[in-house]
């Protein structure tokens, strides 16, 4: 999509800008561009919507680390409504922008103290503790704040995904089952519940990696890396089989080829450009000859 | 029975007034409900309440896909007898009578305040300054069992049941004009008053906030009774099976 800015009506770019609210697409640069352009007049004969497209600019301005045109559309929304806890939020993104860190996590307290219910307050204070590296006070908050809104899955992923930070993965593995039961048709959520346990390895939690592997592969069978993995933890299970030699062993096996046929279907569909060495080759070499 | 002639006059200012009051009633009705809005403050332990029971039902549903010792040990937390989330929070009974509630009364006092009280003081205002007009005919007959809806005020036992009062025609105008508003004000407004009889009838039933108590016990019962089955069980079967189906 290009366009000629230059050439757009105002109504033209409300409706752009719209579309871009609606997508979630952020396209910083070009907001703000907009924004020149309609800071005057047409602003204002926009009525109630006029304030959804202040709060997106001054994200906007945010992002491209022009602080001081975001303070200045904050200061325009808080003379339209002062106290309010939205505009707040703003400015302690303002602040958090800065990495004026304290002031942020004041203005963030206060907006709690106002209003317990706020989340996404609450789960800034996690981001700010976060981008200071201080994963330990971030989890710590995060469970506090998931006591509260236990049903927040976005909450649950960020919580799953600090916790390999520090490599906690068995509690890790439980945020990711909380995902599970959220969304049990995404197939990425399986997935990443069977990477969690693939690497903690030991035989039961390889077991239940093959499980949520195929049932990844199951929902979407285009899922590569899900196939990669079932390939590398049945090849690990099959050392682990080793002695036995049961049903369970030959099991693995036939998941193993499986694996290996079907990632070779698909890369030989892919047709990759003729300088990557073939992967086949590079998984023959991890491969168990039996 | 010899036609009824109505004077023009009653037109210019019995009939058209009657409209124009009513309206304009709507619309500063609707104003002023906005301006007397308190926004409801959501308490976060119902959040946390609405949170949990969300979490409870997904665990219920999705269960099992996860493995059972995963299952088992949320169970666990959500209904061990001793230390489960169900058992342990004690959630006071919502409040028995609205009465004790300072803020529920205040409530009700904002209601009454914009929905009963106009409508008492404009419709008592209109009977009085109004009685005794015919104002218009509908233009169709109508049976005797119409005379007191549409003749309130004029209790003449030979007119045509077809003839409509002045005080009948404020009532139905009252209930007419939801359309117009939705027009001028917009969707949701606040200016039809049929809407606060209706809420005003089922309104003694409505009334009871959902017990938090009662809920907790149900989703206790629905947990306790539900069985884990794995869902993954045949997951690598499955996919080994429509591999030997392909070739």
């Amino acid at each position: 999509m290009s366009f000629n800015y230059d050439e757009l009506s105002h109504t033209e770019i409300f409706d752009l800008l719209r579309q871009w609210r609606e997508n979630n697409e952020r396209r910083s640069e070009d907001v703000l561009y907009f924004s020149e352009v309609i800071v005057e007049d047409p602003l204002h004969k926009l009525g109630s919507e006029k304030y959804v497209v202040m709060e997106q600019v001054i994200y906007a301005a945010l992002d491209c680390h022009y602080y001081t045109i975001a303070k200045l559309w904050i200061m325009m929304l808080s003379e339209e409504f002062p106290g309010s806890l939205r505009v707040l939020r703003y400015k302690a993104a303002c602040l958090e922008a800065e990495e004026k860190y304290e002031e942020a996590m004041e203005v963030l307290d206060s907006i709690i103290k106002a209003d317990e219910t706020n989340s996404a307050a609450r789960k800034r204070r996690v981001a700010i503790l976060k981008a200071q590296g201080l994963i330990q006070e971030a989890i710590k908050e995060l469970v506090d704040y998931l006591k509260k809104f236990m049903s927040d899955m976005e909450a649950w992923q960020e919580l799953s995904e600090l916790y390999l930070q520090v490599q906690e993965y068995s509690k890790a593995a439980f945020c990711a089952e909380e995902l599970i039961l959220h969304q049990p048709h995404n197939h990425l959520m399986h997935q990443r519940l069977a990477d969690i346990r693939y690497t903690m390895g030991g035989v039961d939690n390889l077991e239940l990696a093959k499980s949520y592997y195929c049932q990844a592969l199951k929902l979407n069978p285009d899922n590569m890396r899900a196939l990669l993995g079932l390939f590398l933890v049945t090849n690990t299970l099959l050392s682990h089989y080793k002695s036995s030699g049961s049903a369970k062993r030959k099991e693995a096996f036939k998941l193993s080829q499986w694996a290996q046929s079907e990632a070779t279907k698909i890369q030989r569909k892919a047709q990759p450009p003729p300088t990557i060495p073939a992967l086949t080759n590079m998984m023959l070499s991890l491969a168990v000859t039996d | 029975m010899a036609e009824l002639l109505l004077d023009p006059k009653i037109r210019l200012w019995v009939f058209l007034p009657i409209v124009i009051i009513t309206f304009l009633v709507g619309i500063v009705r609707h104003y002023v409900s906005i301006i007397l809005s308190s926004q409801k403050k959501i308490e976060i332990i119902q959040v946390q309440d609405s949170q949990v029971m969300i979490r409870a039902r997904l665990l219920r549903e999705n269960g099992k896909y996860l493995p059972r010792q995963s299952f088992a040990m949320r169970r666990h937390w959500f209904n061990n007898e001793d230390t489960g989330y169900f058992k342990v929070q004690k959630r006071a009974a919502a409040s028995q009578n609205p009465m004790t509630d300072p803020g529920m009364m205040t409530d009700m006092l904002k209601g009454n305040v914009t929905n009963v009280l106009p409508m008492i003081v404009i419709g008592g205002w209109i009977n009085w300054m109004f009685s005794g007009f015919l104002t218009t005919k509908v233009p169709f007959p109508l049976t005797l069992r119409f005379k007191p809806m549409l003749q309130r005020g004029v209790e003449l036992a030979y007119l045509d049941a077809s003839w409509v009062s002045s005080a009948s025609w404020y009532f139905l105008n009252v209930f007419g004009l939801r359309t117009i508003y939705t027009l001028v004000l917009g969707e949701n407004n606040a200016a039809d008053q049929s809407k606060v009889m209706q809420e005003q009838m089922s309104g003694a039933a409505m009334a009871m906030p959902p017990d938090p108590k009662a809920a907790f016990k149900a989703e206790w019962e629905a947990l306790e009774i539900t069985e884990h089955r794995w869902a993954l069980a045949t997951a690598e079967a499955d996919l080994l099976v429509n591999e030997a189906k392909e070739q």
